[in-house]
């Protein structure tokens, strides 16, 4: 009882989708015709992107309804979605997680430090950004980067 | 003309051939030679048992052999059964011994007892005086402690195991004298003739007795719970030619001399000897498959589940004493002949697995599950034969194990309509408590086989194993034909059966138990058939046609190579597979009560901090609660007493003659007060 009133008295708190952004796709999220797996890889993160990307499939930010969706392993997933700057430890992981991942694969980078390694640069553990290692398809910059910008990154990649 | 006696004359002289062949020739031709010979005392069984089984009779009386007594000898379909059962374990074992002589196992006593051993399996049966039966029974009990005892110089458990074996063999011996001696003694003869003609005139105390000991005396020797004690140590610590003996064909005497005291010589009895015979049965089946499926030691495993087959049989023969005790003859026929088919279907696979067992033990010098794994490749024909001995001992269609299951829930289903309180309550639990072990016993194979057999090696001994000697080969491959035979058609054993149950005096006179054809299996007074061969092929077909479809309607995929994922960690190592122990885990929980294992977790904290660990050992042992419940504090007692008698003797001989005078006197005493 007290589930159902509770569904009932919040309703529905996601907020209105925002207009389509802007942009260019990459060419090989056409193949994706509206719908990604997402895979998410903490290369080396201080936890704050993770708690943006936790917010942006929420139920306020809902990504899920633009057709992108988290899952477990690369082996089901189209898109990765790296955070952190890459330490030398999860250097080699992040490569073998890219191949194990079945293409057409996007790679989103997510937050400061995975595009420039931001506050870590230059770090004794720090191996280099993300498109050191891995080619990147789309940038989300920010420290930490808001979820709606997650989102209209992600739905980029979706399309819709 | 009877070919019975001629067999049993050459079983002997060929006996004797192999034992002095054993102690005379050099060590390198011995076991080839004492092979022969073994393997000729089996068939010489084989043709005597199933000349029996085909419907005729033999009986000889020796009355110079043995002084006093004489021996008396008879041969019917029953013993026939028995006779040939062994006969045929005999053979194979005896060929597979050949290969099997690693560690010593060619040595010269191994060699001249091994034939001995093989010729009172295939004579036992044949007896038909108490005496007679009692002597043979002894020699089988010490020729087979001397050869589990075999290799007690490279192995102590060996000696525990011998010791075992040797005290609780005499215990069941004693058990059996006093039934036996208590029943000539009150029937006027000891010549089974005269027991039969005897058993009558018994006041029904007498009976009771002689049945209640007789059952504890075979099923001890069967294995039955609590008596099993012996089994599960002497079997695995046994080599294993003996181990295909003892557990495929020794094992089977008990639930014999059961079947010949409870229904030919006792001829029945009240309902509440097959209601305990179930009960005891029951509780064995379950308790023997829960152990195996708990058991890190493949041979343990296989012997333990030897424990539950042997439960199994007793519930056929205690719902047979049942039946029998209701008047209801048919149903008592059914169930008694699921009883006969099972001890032949177990003999056939537990010999198979336990030489594949002896195979892996040659190969590897280990029996611990934990660290062998990764044998398909390296020993493709073993892991075949193990397959195909599981797939038996599992109970699923198509092995051989399935048909006699299938049979016995027939006898007990059909059963359920006989009235009675304690029937109606003890039936449907015998058919749970059937059903139950099956299903454990396909966790138990199903662990041995994909632990044992599959996936990368855990140890370096199961890395550098080979496959074993042709010989080996060769005799499980005659258990395998044994097994595939029984499993496809198993009705061309019905005629044989029912004179074998016939003969036990169970059942209508020439009524027909079961319908054979060469392809189907038929209940001749129930609804009931079994198409063992169009199961096995309809299976078969289904097997073959999945992938073909699957394969047909796919559309060709684009075929490339990726490394195994492996969440970015490094390659999977042998250390993260299921082992036996990790298989056996939920099953472990869940019969967390019955089981009781025991568990030890050690935390060493580092020396300077209490919260920082440096090492974890966490111990499990699932011990045998039985054992530890009813044995040990029984063991401690004895002990006890032991130490208080020391007192007794001091060593001072006025003491010992005052003891002898007391004695005397109390005895004279006594004569004096009774007479």
């Amino acid at each position: 009882m007290g589930l159902s009133r509770r569904i009932r008295e919040i309703g529905r708190i996601a907020e209105p989708a925002p207009p389509r952004p802007e942009g260019e796709t990459p060419p090989a999220t056409r193949l994706l015709c509206g719908s990604a797996q997402v895979r998410h890889v903490d290369a080396g993160s201080c936890n704050g992107c993770e708690i943006e990307i936790g917010g942006a499939f929420g139920p306020v930010y809902d990504a899920e309804r633009y057709g992108a969706r988290l899952v477990a392993s690369p082996r089901h997933a189209d898109v990765l979605l790296v955070t952190g700057p890459v330490t030398r430890n999860m250097a080699d992981p992040l490569r073998r997680t890219h191949q194990a991942a079945p293409e057409p694969r996007v790679v989103v980078a997510v937050g400061d430090c995975a595009l420039n390694c931001g506050l870590f640069a230059g770090a004794y553990g720090v191996a280099g950004a993300v498109a050191d290692i891995v080619p990147v398809d789309l940038e989300v910059p920010g420290c930490p980067p808001e979820p709606a910008e997650i989102v209209a990154a992600l739905r980029r990649v979706t399309g819709r | 003309m009877s070919a019975i006696g001629p067999a049993l004359a050459a079983a002997g002289a060929l006996a004797a051939a192999g034992s002095a062949c054993g102690l005379a020739l050099p060590e390198r031709a011995r076991p080839a030679a004492v092979g022969a010979c073994t393997a000729g005392v089996g068939a010489a069984g084989l043709v005597a048992g199933v000349s029996a089984l085909r419907g005729q009779l033999w009986s000889a009386s020796l009355p110079d052999l043995l002084p006093l007594a004489g021996v008396h000898l008879a041969v019917d379909a029953l013993s026939g059964l028995f006779i040939a059962v062994c006969g045929g374990v005999t053979v194979a074992a005896a060929v597979y011994g050949i290969g099997y002589t690693r560690h010593g196992l060619a040595g010269r006593n191994v060699q001249a007892v091994l034939p001995l051993f093989a010729w009172t399996l295939v004579t036992v049966p044949t007896a038909a005086s108490v005496s007679t039966f009692l002597l043979l029974w002894e020699l089988m009990a010490l020729s087979s402690l001397l050869l589990v005892v075999a290799e007690h110089r490279r192995r102590a458990p060996v000696r525990e195991a011998g010791l075992w074996y040797a005290v609780m063999t005499h215990l069941g011996l004693v058990l059996l004298l006093i039934a036996l001696a208590l029943f000539s003694a009150r029937a006027g003869g000891e010549t089974f003739t005269a027991l039969r003609a005897g058993a009558g005139r018994l006041s029904p105390a007498v009976r009771d007795t002689v049945f209640v000991l007789a059952l504890a005396a075979f099923g001890s020797k069967a294995g039955a719970v609590p008596l099993h004690a012996w089994l599960p140590r002497a079997h695995p610590e046994a080599p294993s030619n003996v181990s295909m003996l003892m557990s495929a064909a020794m094992v089977n005497l008990g639930a014999y001399g059961l079947i010949r005291t409870g229904f030919d010589l006792l001829d029945g009895g009240p309902r509440w000897w097959g209601l305990l015979t179930v009960a005891l049965g029951a509780v064995t089946a379950v308790y023997g498959i829960v152990q195996a499926a708990v058991a890190t030691d493949l041979k343990r495993l296989l012997a333990y589940s030897t424990s539950e087959n042997l439960g199994l049989v007793l519930i056929g023969v205690g719902a047979a004493l049942l039946f029998d005790a209701d008047h209801h003859d048919e149903l008592a026929a059914l169930a008694l002949a699921a009883a006969l088919l099972h001890v032949v279907n177990h003999a056939a696979f537990k010999a198979l697995l336990f030489g594949a067992a002896g195979s892996v033990l040659h190969a590897t010098g280990t029996r611990d599950l934990d660290i062998l794994g990764g044998l398909r490749p390296r020993m493709p024909a073993t892991t075949a034969l193990f397959a195909l001995g599981a797939l038996g001992a599992m109970a699923l269609p198509p092995g051989n194990g399935f048909v006699s299951e299938w049979l016995l829930l027939q006898a007990l289903i059909h059963g359920l309509a006989a009235p009675g309180v304690t029937t109606a309550v003890l039936l449907p639990v015998a058919i749970a408590a059937i059903a139950l072990s099956a299903g454990l016993a396909a966790a138990a194979f199903v662990k041995a086989l994909g632990v044992g057999f599959f996936a990368r090696p855990r140890g370096s001994a199961a890395q550098r194993a080979v496959e074993s000697p042709r010989a080996m080969l060769a005799g499980m491959g005659l258990c395998a034909a044994a097994c595939a035979g029984l499993a496809l058609v198993p009705g061309t054993l019905s005629d044989a059966l029912g004179r074998a149950v016939a003969a036990s005096g169970t059942g209508t006179v020439g009524g027909r138990i079961l319908v054979g054809g060469g392809l189907d299996l038929r209940l001749a007074g129930f609804t009931g058939r079994l198409a063992s061969l169009w199961i096995a092929l309809a299976l078969a077909a289904v097997a073959a046609a999945v992938p073909a479809v699957v394969r047909s309607r796919a559309r060709a995929p684009r075929r490339s190579d990726a490394p195994l994922w492996d969440c970015g960690a490094g390659a999977p190592t042998a250390r993260m597979e299921y082992t036996a122990t990790s298989f056996a885990e939920p099953l472990q929980r869940v019969f967390d009560d019955v089981l009781a294992p025991e568990q030890d977790v050690d935390v060493t904290p580092v020396r300077e901090s209490a919260y920082l660990v440096e090492r974890v050992r966490y111990q499990r042992r699932v011990p045998d609660r039985i054992e530890h419940r009813l044995y040990l504090p029984v063991l401690q007692l004895l002990a006890r007493a032991g130490q208080a008698a020391r007192r007794l003797a001091g060593g001072s001989v006025h003491r010992y003659l005052g003891y002898g005078f007391t004695a005397l006197v109390v005895l004279l005493l006594a004569l004096a007060v009774t007479r």
